[in-house]
């Protein structure tokens, strides 16, 4: 189990939606801490419907009291947040339920929060969701697809150390 | 050294104020921590500051050691200020 994890180490990790819809260029979010990559690299989607699941095997390390975001540490130790919807921490937890807490140890395509995206669509500024690692330095980040995903099945971005 | 805060951000240290400080701050040689309660973060990690969940009215410090200490403090009190996060206190 323990050579696996340092094995793993070298390998490209495989990062899938976090939810299902159109794919979109981190640079086209329209919120600077996103556009500007001060978060960190990433790809974000405009959702459509179903949960927010989880991107890669991992543990939660953070989830917003408010539901709106969470951040989850992969076994190679990236992690990733999950944003959902911009401005939404303003929703105060309205229109989000949280499936997880912290800590808990959960796997690739698992479901994290439930979104009423309907409700989004008419409270939030935006209901697109980005996804950054926001501890990139000394990996590559790279998105690698583009239109449509499906939460916990497309590919849409890898991280390799260097 | 340190300095102790109390935030008037609305929401509190969500994402974009946690960003703001990590940004701040990144390239900086010093150990810089956020303390809540007896919680301790690395200010330089996003995630961590975010997972202190520091809601609106809180009482912060920040603690900086190493060659670029006093310029992390100084860092970190201009952001608080510019972006309306918080306020010094005693």
């Amino acid at each position: 189990m323990l050579s696996n994890l340092f094995k793993k180490k070298d390998k490209e990790e495989k990062v899938l939606a976090p939810v299902s819809g159109q794919l979109m260029p981190i640079d086209q979010v329209p919120d600077p801490v996103f556009s500007g990559k001060m978060m960190g690299e990433g790809i974000a989607v405009m959702p459509d419907s179903g949960s927010v699941v989880s991107p890669v095997d991992g543990t939660v390390v953070m989830v917003a009291d408010t539901g709106h975001a969470i951040g989850i540490r992969s076994a190679q130790g990236t992690e990733f947040l999950i944003h959902i919807g911009l401005e939404t921490v303003a929703l105060k937890g309205e229109g989000f339920n949280v499936l997880v807490r912290q800590d808990d140890k959960v796997t690739a395509g698992q479901p994290l929060i439930e979104a009423d995206w309907t409700y989004l669509g008419e409270n939030a500024n935006s209901t697109v969701t980005p996804i950054v690692v926001t501890n990139g330095e000394g990996k590559t980040v790279r998105p690698v697809a583009e239109g449509t995903c499906t939460a916990g099945e497309t590919v849409i971005m890898t991280v390799t150390a260097g | 050294m340190q300095k102790t805060f109390k935030i008037t951000a609305p929401e509190g240290l969500h994402a974009r104020p946690a960003t703001q400080l990590v940004s701040a701050v990144n390239s900086l040689d010093a150990d810089i921590q956020l303390i809540h309660g007896s919680k301790s973060a690395n200010l330089k990690s996003i995630m961590g500051v975010m997972a202190q969940a520091v809601p609106h009215g809180a009482t912060v410090t920040i603690t900086a050691e190493g060659v670029e200490a006093e310029k992390a403090i100084e860092k970190v009190t201009e952001v608080f200020v510019s972006q309306s996060l918080g306020e010094e206190t005693e």
